[in-house]
């Protein structure tokens, strides 16, 4: 066809074309797949690398946080335990004073009572002993004769007994 | 002066004026070669195809050379490339049609750049020469033939044209026999060709149709052809990304059928 716009079975551009393709092909085969592939392949790998690796530390990370926080509560537990202990300690210790106070005070107590029943005892004695025998001195000047002194003091220690217990009776139900 | 321009131009000097890239080829830039009386010179058509071919070697090797681990532009542009024909060019169905890949990429590439330098005023778009898609169809059908062959061996692979449990095996076995061998080895290298030749011839003649408007009708016909030549330039950038698509997709998948066959029946 003259217009040319049908060229069918052009024969050099056939040859050529052959030809062309050929060169080509084997050229970027040889020279321009092997590098780009490699270069794909690297990098899929360094980035297959850097994700494991990434992974790796993220695991370690998560097992240090765990590791950390597990001291953490082991530590706030053993904080917790000492103060507890303290307080305890502290408050028996309190318990344990407050109960020597308590019972040192009553020693005292107790003794001082004592001292007191004791002297008391002693003072009514000689009292007593003082007015039996200021009694039979009157009692002999008024009769003018010596009486009996052991019967009359039995008698003087029956009258005190009686005024004694009276008194303590009167004392009582004031 | 426009009614000059208008007057002066006959219709048959219009058609010469639209289709003179493709009338003209043959006779620009020629060096004369004949070898046992067929004729293998060079022209404008060779030429460009050189031209083409040296523009794809060219971008895909300078892209492999500056390869670095932290990619440039460029670099991403020849790796996208190349990631682009793993994902959407080979291995649709299987991991064996990988192996044809850098030869479905290579056909892509070469023609999109073949396209593209077409789209060039004053080039000549290789790829609207039916000898040229004609003889590249005829690569892919002699590849998918012997890849078939050879990975099923030549009985299963005609056995293959045939689906089993056929009714009315004797009048239905021979036709299918017949239809899936005229779509072996006629229909699909002749669409092949055809649709590559016939979208980039029309788009181009479109193109000119336009322009010639201004020939033909005068210089006032430029305020519509130029702004519809100017669209369908863009379009046309469309077209040569597609069509080289196509083509190289189109041979991968008829080679993958061809290694897969066995396993579709």
């Amino acid at each position: 066809m003259g217009s040319g716009i049908l060229d069918i079975a052009n024969t050099s551009l056939i040859f050529w074309e052959i030809v062309t393709i050929a060169i080509l092909l084997f050229l970027l085969w040889r020279y321009v797949y092997p590098p780009i592939r490699d270069q794909i392949r690297q990098r899929q790998q360094s980035i297959e690398q850097a994700i494991d690796e990434a992974e790796k530390t993220r695991t370690e990370a998560r097992e240090l946080l765990e590791e950390y926080r597990q001291q953490i509560n082991e530590a706030r537990e053993e904080a917790r335990q000492i103060r507890d202990e303290a307080k305890k300690e502290g408050e028996q210790q309190r318990e344990r004073a407050k109960k020597e106070a308590r019972e040192e005070s009553d020693r005292i107590v107790q003794r001082a009572r004592e001292e007191i029943q004791r002297e008391r005892d002693s003072t009514l004695r000689e009292v007593r002993q003082e007015v039996a025998g200021m009694v039979i001195q009157a009692s002999e000047q008024i009769l003018g004769r010596s009486i009996d002194h052991d019967e009359h003091e039995r008698l003087i220690s029956e009258a005190l007994d009686e005024l004694e217990t009276e008194v303590a009776g009167a004392g009582d139900g004031r | 002066m426009m009614n000059t321009l208008a007057q002066g131009l006959t219709q048959e000097e219009l058609q010469k004026e639209i289709l003179h890239t493709w009338s003209e080829a043959k006779e620009t830039w020629v060096i004369h070669i004949e070898l046992f009386g067929i004729d293998l010179s060079i022209n404008k058509i060779i030429w460009f195809l050189w031209i083409g071919a040296a523009v794809t070697f060219l971008i895909l090797f300078i892209g492999s050379r500056a390869l670095k681990n932290r990619p440039g532009a460029y670099q991403v542009i020849v790796e996208e490339l190349y990631g682009f024909g793993r994902r959407n060019l080979a291995g649709q169905m299987g991991e064996e049609g990988l192996r044809w890949l850098p030869y479905t990429l290579s056909l892509f590439v070469f023609l999109l750049v073949l396209n593209i330098i077409g789209l060039f005023p004053g080039s000549y778009p290789v790829t609207s020469n039916i000898t040229f898609t004609m003889v590249l169809a005829s690569f892919t059908l002699i590849i998918y033939i012997t890849v078939g062959i050879k990975r099923n061996g030549v009985g299963t692979y005609f056995k293959n044209f045939v689906p089993e449990g056929m009714p009315f095996k004797i009048v239905m076995v021979p036709f299918m026999f017949f239809i899936e061998a005229l779509q072996e080895f006629v229909t699909r290298p002749l669409t092949l060709a055809v649709r590559l030749y016939a979208n980039i011839l029309a788009g181009h003649i479109i193109i000119f149709l336009f322009l010639g408007f201004i020939l033909y009708l005068g210089t006032f016909a430029a305020l519509v052809s130029v702004p519809l030549t100017i669209v369908f330039y863009a379009f046309e950038i469309f077209v040569a990304i597609i069509q080289a698509y196509i083509f190289a997709i189109l041979t991968q998948i008829y080679i993958e059928l061809a290694i897969y066959a066995d396993e579709q029946h």
